[in-house]
């Protein structure tokens, strides 16, 4: 007798909470749906907000500096929403949930930089370049043995996994007389972290992050130049069929690239100034 | 060793704390609560209520945490049911937790004696009464030690919601180290967080059990 008593009041309590929670979800589906319907970019301008997804760990184009996002991107992308008349709301995920989120429409733009490459703009759509990516190989300041990208021949390489730093770095190790063993990390921190602790003999990125983190520690860290990989840039992406989206991005980008903001970014934050493809290149990896 | 690295980010790890305390907070809560929900399934006399709360259990339990905050938050969009990451978070580990928690809970109802229900209906106890005053005191009581911790694991856990984007002790950790190419530093001060939260939690666990303690009974 107790126990059914007890049951009774917990279905009872269980059936309003399901039905609450059931209405509650049809209006989120409802009002979700309508806001697809739209053009992103319509949408966007309705809204007055970009929000914008990438790794906040990825110096110097995103930081994370005590909670206050820098770097070249975030400069960057608030120079296109001032070109766009929007505001811009950037989320902080990890790497490996920044593409799937884009495809599951959580954000309306990637402004981590991605490497072009053939099987990514099969998917995706790249704006204009906003740096240089050609991969480059950094080793222990100390390390007389590498004075080259070619005596990483019998070595230890670290990269991040699924990076196309990683994927050149393959390519370039199959060419040299010894294998090249090629450790792949979830971020390119480990990676750094294991090449100052000795683990590895050198780490595999992009040319502009590794210069900065070069100098940020030089007593640990020194560049091997010159960067061994085919040239190749970084681009911002978006979903595949946001075409409209894309072109006001790159109106916007070669805007700023135009009137010498993006050289003035470039000085901030590489050290130098690069030129950049006024176009989406076709990749060469 | 720059001890001076965790000095410099002290107040942006203090926010993040901030955050790991409020989302594991909500989960424990709203876990307790629907973990209750579970538990008097599964102690139903209702052959179908049994075995939802059993079903329960099964998933929230066998399928990990990442990967259920992964459903929640990315494929759950699929369909148009656009999660916010807050809400994602909390989910997923008060769901998670309330397996954990229905289980704990069975397990502290089955401990209490039979006699003692037994002698309470004999004493002429209302069925509700039983309940309320004899077996659910007791399996409070007993269930406190797994509980806290269960809520120490799943203050732990949390670190798993920074991939709905949520930026917790963990994360910010991570985000110190890759600022400052000072990865032991930055994991260090992270860590030092997590232990002083949880041994707030194993005291404030300490108090409870004295509190409800019976001098001479267990």
């Amino acid at each position: 007798m107790a126990r059914s008593n007890q049951v009774f009041i917990t279905r009872r309590v269980a059936l309003k909470a399901g039905l609450a929670a059931l209405a509650a979800s049809g209006g989120f589906v409802a009002a979700t749906r309508a806001a697809f319907a739209e053009d992103t970019l319509a949408e966007i301008k309705k809204r007055g907000e970009l929000v914008a997804a990438t790794e906040m760990q990825f110096p110097p184009f995103d930081i994370s500096d005590n909670g206050v996002y820098k770097g070249l991107d975030r400069d960057l992308i608030d120079a296109v929403g001032k070109e766009l008349g929007v505001k811009v709301t950037y989320l902080d995920l990890p790497w490996t949930s920044v593409l799937p989120g884009l495809e599951a429409k959580k954000f309306d733009l990637v402004i981590a930089p991605v490497t072009i490459t053939k099987e990514r703009m099969k998917h995706y759509a790249f704006t204009v370049p906003i740096a240089d990516a050609t991969a480059a190989l950094m080793k222990r300041a100390d390390d007389k043995s590498i004075m080259k990208p070619e005596d990483i021949a019998g070595k230890t390489v670290g990269g991040q996994k699924g990076t196309s730093q990683v994927e050149q770095l393959k390519a370039f190790a199959a060419k040299l007389p010894k294998p090249v063993e090629i450790k792949e990390y979830v971020d390119n921190n480990q990676s750094y972290a294991d090449l100052a602790a000795g683990r590895v003999d050198a780490s595999v990125n992009s040319l502009p992050n590794l210069a900065y983190a070069a100098q940020q520690r030089s007593d640990t860290f020194a560049l091997v130049l010159p960067p061994f990989g085919q040239p190749t840039y970084f681009s911002w992406v978006a979903r595949l069929d946001d075409k409209s989206l894309v072109d006001a991005v790159n109106t916007a980008i070669l805007k700023v690239s135009a009137d010498g903001r993006m050289a003035e970014m470039q000085k901030r934050w590489f050290g130098q100034t690069m030129e950049l493809p006024k176009t989406v290149p076709a990749p060469t990896i | 060793m720059k001890p001076e690295v965790i000095l410099h980010s002290f107040g942006y790890l203090t926010e993040a704390a901030g955050v790991t305390i409020a989302v594991s907070l909500a989960g424990i809560v709203i876990g307790f609560a629907v973990g209750a929900l579970v538990c008097a399934a599964r102690v139903s006399h209702r052959l179908s209520l049994k075995r939802i709360g059993t079903l329960y259990v099964s998933v929230f339990r066998g399928v990990p945490l990442l990967v259920q905050l992964l459903f929640i938050y990315y494929f759950l969009a699929e369909f148009g049911l656009d999660v916010p990451a807050i809400v994602a978070a909390v989910s997923g580990l008060a769901l998670s937790s309330a397996a954990y928690q229905a289980e704990i809970l069975r397990g502290a109802l089955n401990a209490v004696p039979r006699g003692q229900s037994e002698a309470a209906v004999a004493l002429g106890f209302a069925g509700v009464d039983v309940w309320r005053r004899i077996l659910m005191p007791q399996a409070l009581r007993i269930s406190i030690p797994p509980l806290i911790n269960e809520f120490i694991l799943l203050l732990k856990a949390s670190s798993l919601v920074s991939v709905v984007g949520i930026a917790e002790l963990t994360r910010v950790s991570m985000n110190i180290a890759s600022l400052t190419y000072r990865p032991l530093e930055a994991y260090v001060g992270g860590g030092l967080f997590y232990l002083a939260i949880n041994l707030v939690l194993a005291g404030f666990g300490a108090i409870a059990e004295r509190r409800l303690a019976i001098g001479g009974v267990r």
